[in-house]
C-alpha cells in the first residue's frame, strides 16, 4: 500500500533526525580525534560546524510543531514526534558540549599532563563509550529495537565510573604537582562534559523507549 | 454542434405549444362557462328554488343540498381515511397485508365512479333501507373520496421526519401520545389540503348521488339526513338533458356550471393556498 | 452505571455486535469509536432500547442499566427511556415552540402541574446552556434557533424528565466547530449530574471530551480503556491503525 501523506511527513522528520544525529555522531567523533591527538585544526573544524547543528534543531522543531498543529498525532505518532522534538534538542547539547571540548583543544593551553598520567584518566574511554552509546541508540531508534536500551544505559555507569576516578586521580595530581593545577582542571572540565554527554546519551534512550513502548523510563530507573 | 442546438430548439418548441393547447383547452371551457353564465348569476339565482318546471328560479337548493354531501361524505371518509392511513404509515410496518392494503387502496380509486352509485343504491339505499337519502348520498360519497383521503394522509405522514418519532420516543412517549402529539400535529396541514382536494372531488361527481341521494326536483330543503335533497352536478345534468324546456334553461345550465366550478376551483385554491402556508410553518431546516 | 455483559446482537442474518462486556461508570463519561458500521451506533441504542424499532432485531447478553436487566419481563420501556435520554445525531426538535420543545417530556409523563413544568423548562434549558440565549423568545418556534443551538434544545428536552443516563449519538457530527464546542463543554459540565455515553466519528472530540473510550470494529470491541491511555499508547495495534489514520 502507499505510504499515506501524514506518514510521508513523519518519514521526512525521522529523515532530518538521523541527518542531524550523524552530524552530531561526526563531531564527537572529530572532537576525539582532536583531543587524543592535540589537532586544534580539526578542533576548528568542529567548532565551525556546530552551527549547522544549530540549524537542524531549529529546523526539526517547527517541522514538529507543524506536524503537531496540521495533523494532530495521537498514539505512536504523538509519541514519536514528542519524542524526536526532545531528541533533537538533546543531541544540539551534545553537540555543544563537544564543541565545548573542541575550544579546549583549540585553546591548547594544557600539554603539560604526562602521556602515562594521561593512559590512566582513561579519556580515550570515555570518548568511545559514549560514542557508541549514541551510535547505539540510533541504531535502537532506526530498528525501533528496544532490546539495546538496557545495554546502553549499563554503559553510562561507566562513563561515571571513570568520571570519578578521574576527579580522584585529578585531584591526587595537583597535590602532588600544583603548578600542573590548571591543566588538571581543565581536564577535569573535558571529562565532565563527556560525563554530561553521556547522561544526554540515556536521555535519548528514554525517549526511544518511551516511543517505541509507551514506558517511561526516566526519573525512575534506579527504582526498577 | 448546430444540429444539436437545432434539435433542442425544435423539441423546446412542441413542448411549449402542446403545453399551450393544455392551459388553452382550460381557459376555452372555463371562457365559455363564464361567457353564458355570468349573466344568469344574481343574489336571486343563488338564494331561491328553482320555478316555472325549471325554467326559472334559482338553484339554492341544489347549492344546500352539495353542502350537506359534502359534510356528510366527509365525516365518513375523513376518520375513516385518516385512521386507515395511520395504522398503515405508523403500526402496520412495511409487510405484505400493508402492501395489500396499499394496492386495493389504489384499485378503490380507479373504479369508475358510477360503480360506486349503484354498490351505494345496493347496499345503502336498499339493504341497509336509507332510502334516496343524504345519508346513503354521503356513504357513498365518502367511500369514493377515502382512496384519495388515505392517499394524501399517507403521504402527509411519511413526510413527518422520522427523526420527530425517534426524538419523542426517547423522551419516554408511547407511539399513541408520540402520534397524537408531534405526528398528527406536523402533518395537519397536508392531511387538511388532501381534505379539500377530496372535497373537490366529491362536489362535482353526480354518477355516485345519481341513485343514492339526488332529487329530480325538489324545491324545498332537506330537514333530516333521511331527506333526499337536489345537488349542483346533477341539476345540471338534469337541465342540460331532459328538463321541460331545453333552450329556456340553457342560460340556467351554464350558471349552475358556472357556480359549481367555482365552488370546486376554490376548493383547489384553498388547498394550496393551506399547503404554502402551512408548509412554511412546518417546514424544517 | 451501565453494565453491559456477553451482549450479542443480530439485525436479520446481520451479526452486529459480538460478545460484548463492559461498565460504564456514573458520572462519567464514556466515547465510542469506530469505522462506519463497527456497531457502536448500535451498542449505544440498546441501552434506551431504541433498537426495540428494528423489525428482526434478536439480543442475548445482559444488559444493565443502575443494576437492573433492562430486557427483563415486564420492564416499562417508557420509563426506561425517561432514565436513560438521547440526543441524536441531527438536531431534531419538534415542531413546536422553544418551550413545549423542552416542556414535552413532561406532559407526555402526566406531569400537569403547570409551575412545576416552567421551573422545570428553565432549569434544562439553563442546564443545557441555552437559556440566556432564548429566555426572551420561548414562544418562537425551534425552528427559528441555529443548529448548534438546536441541538442544546435537545440537550435540554432531554434533560427536563430527570434522566440519569445521557446517551449521545454522534451529537456535532451536523454542527460547526464554534457549536461543537459549546456542545463539549455542556457534555464537560453535564457530567457531574448524568452519565454520558457518545458516539463519535471524531476522534479529537472523543479524547477531548470523554473519560474512558470504546473501540469498536467489525461488531467487536477491539479495546476499552482510559482515554488518556488510549490516545497515547492504545494497547491493540488496531486501535493504534485506526486512530493513527493508518485504518485499511
Amino acid at each position: 500500500m502507499a505510504m499515506k501523506h501524514t506518514e510521508k511527513e513523519l518519514t521526512l522528520l525521522r529523515e532530518e533526525v538521523s541527518q542531524m544525529w550523524g552530524l552530531v555522531l561526526s563531531q564527537l567523533e572529530k572532537t576525539r580525534q582532536a583531543y587524543l591527538n592535540d589537532d586544534a585544526e580539526l578542533a576548528r573544524e568542529v567548532a565551525s560546524r556546530e552551527k549547522r547543528v544549530d540549524t537542524y534543531e531549529l529546523k526539526i522543531d517547527s517541522d514538529c510543531e507543524n506536524y503537531i498543529a496540521l495533523f494532530g498525532p495521537v498514539a505512536v505518532d504523538l509519541r514519536l514526534v514528542l519524542s524526536l522534538i526532545k531528541i533533537s534538542g538533546t543531541l544540539e547539547r551534545i553537540a555543544d558540549l563537544a564543541d565545548g571540548i573542541a575550544r579546549h583543544v583549540i585553546t591548547g593551553e594544557c600539554t603539560a599532563l604526562p602521556a602515562a598520567f594521561k593512559e590512566e584518566l582513561r579519556i580515550g574511554t570515555m570518548f568511545d563509550t559514549v560514542i557508541s552509546m549514541l551510535s547505539d541508540s540510533f541504531v535502537a531508534l532506526d530498528s525501533e529495537n528496544t532490546k539495546l536500551s538496557g545495554r546502553i544505559l549499563a554503559k553510562d555507569e561507566t562513563v561515571d565510573e571513570i568520571y570519578h576516578d578521574d576527579i580522584r586521580l585529578l585531584s591526587e595530581y595537583v597535590q602532588q604537582e600544583p603548578q600542573g593545577a590548571r591543566c588538571a582542571m581543565e581536564t577535569l572540565l573535558i571529562a565532565r562534559k563527556i560525563e554530561r554527554i553521556g547522561d544526554h546519551c540515556s536521555n535519548i534512550v528514554e525517549e526511544i523507549v518511551f516511543y517505541i513502548d509507551a514506558k517511561i523510563l526516566k526519573h525512575n530507573r534506579n527504582e526498577e | 454542434m448546430t444540429g444539436k442546438r437545432t434539435n433542442q430548439r425544435i423539441a423546446f418548441w412542441i413542448f411549449r405549444i402542446l403545453g399551450l393547447i393544455v392551459v388553452g383547452i382550460l381557459f376555452w371551457i372555463l371562457g365559455f362557462i363564464v361567457w353564458h353564465g355570468a349573466g344568469v348569476i344574481d343574489w336571486k339565482f343563488l338564494t331561491t328554488a328553482p320555478t316555472d318546471g325549471m325554467t326559472g328560479g334559482g338553484i339554492f337548493p341544489a347549492i344546500v343540498g352539495t353542502c350537506c354531501l359534502i359534510v356528510g361524505s366527509m365525516a365518513v371518509a375523513f376518520p375513516l381515511g385518516v385512521m386507515s392511513a395511520i395504522y398503515t404509515t405508523e403500526y402496520a410496518g412495511n409487510g405484505k397485508i400493508v402492501r395489500f392494503i396499499r394496492i386495493m387502496t389504489n384499485n378503490l380509486g380507479s373504479i369508475p365512479s358510477i360503480i360506486f352509485g349503484l354498490f351505494g343504491m345496493a347496499l345503502f339505499v336498499n339493504a341497509l333501507g336509507f332510502g334516496d337519502s343524504i345519508i346513503a348520498g354521503s356513504f357513498t360519497l365518502g367511500l369514493l373520496a377515502l382512496p384519495l383521503v388515505i392517499r394524501t394522509t399517507e403521504e402527509a405522514l411519511r413526510a413527518v421526519p422520522d427523526s420527530y418519532r425517534t426524538g419523542s420516543l426517547a423522551l419516554g412517549a408511547t407511539k399513541l401520545q408520540t402520534i397524537r402529539r408531534v405526528v398528527l400535529p406536523t402533518a395537519f396541514p397536508n392531511i387538511t389540503t388532501g381534505l379539500i382536494l377530496a372535497i373537490g372531488r366529491v362536489s362535482g361527481e353526480t354518477a355516485p348521488i345519481l341513485f343514492t341521494a339526488a332529487a329530480y326536483f325538489l324545491p324545498k330543503l332537506p330537514t333530516s339526513i333521511y331527506d333526499q335533497v337536489m345537488a349542483l352536478p346533477y341539476h345540471l345534468y338534469v337541465i342540460a338533458t331532459s328538463g321541460t324546456d331545453l333552450e329556456a334553461t340553457r342560460p340556467i345550465a351554464y350558471g349552475t356550471a358556472l357556480v359549481l366550478i367555482v365552488i370546486v376551483l376554490a376548493m383547489n385554491l384553498l388547498a394550496s393556498f393551506l399547503r404554502r402556508h402551512f408548509g412554511k410553518k412546518v417546514k424544517t431546516n | 452505571m451501565i453494565e453491559a455483559k456477553n451482549i450479542d446482537f443480530h439485525y436479520g442474518d446481520f451479526h452486529a455486535l459480538k460478545n460484548i462486556s463492559m461498565t460504564m461508570e456514573s458520572n462519567t463519561v464514556t466515547a465510542f469509536i469506530g469505522p462506519s458500521g463497527c456497531g457502536k451506533s448500535t451498542f449505544l441504542r440498546l441501552f434506551n432500547r431504541m433498537n426495540d424499532l428494528i423489525p428482526g432485531a434478536r439480543l442475548t447478553g445482559q444488559c444493565l442499566v443502575d443494576g437492573k436487566d433492562i430486557y427483563a419481563k415486564g420492564v416499562n420501556v417508557d420509563e426506561l427511556r425517561k432514565n436513560v435520554g438521547m440526543v441524536f445525531q441531527k438536531p431534531n426538535p419538534f415542531p413546536k415552540s422553544i418551550f413545549e420543545n423542552v416542556a414535552y417530556g413532561l406532559r407526555v409523563n402526566g406531569v400537569r402541574d403547570q409551575a412545576f413544568i416552567r421551573r422545570r423548562v428553565e432549569e434544562s434549558l439553563v442546564g443545557a446552556a441555552l437559556w440566556d440565549e432564548v429566555k426572551d423568545k420561548l414562544k418562537k418556534s425551534a425552528y427559528e434557533l441555529s443548529g448548534g443551538q438546536q441541538q442544546r434544545l435537545c440537550i435540554a428536552r432531554a434533560l427536563a424528565v430527570s434522566p440519569s443516563i445521557l446517551l449521545m449519538d454522534e451529537p456535532a457530527s451536523a454542527l460547526d466547530p464554534i457549536s461543537t464546542s459549546k456542545i463539549e463543554e455542556l457534555i464537560h459540565s453535564l457530567k457531574k449530574d448524568y452519565t454520558i455515553v457518545i458516539v463519535t466519528h471524531n476522534m479529537q472530540q472523543a479524547a477531548r471530551v470523554s473519560d474512558k473510550t470504546g473501540f469498536f470494529m467489525l461488531g467487536e470491541l477491539v479495546e476499552y480503556n482510559d482515554t488518556k491511555k488510549m490516545f497515547l499508547n492504545p494497547e491493540k495495534v488496531q486501535t493504534q491503525n485506526y486512530i493513527t489514520g493508518r485504518f485499511g
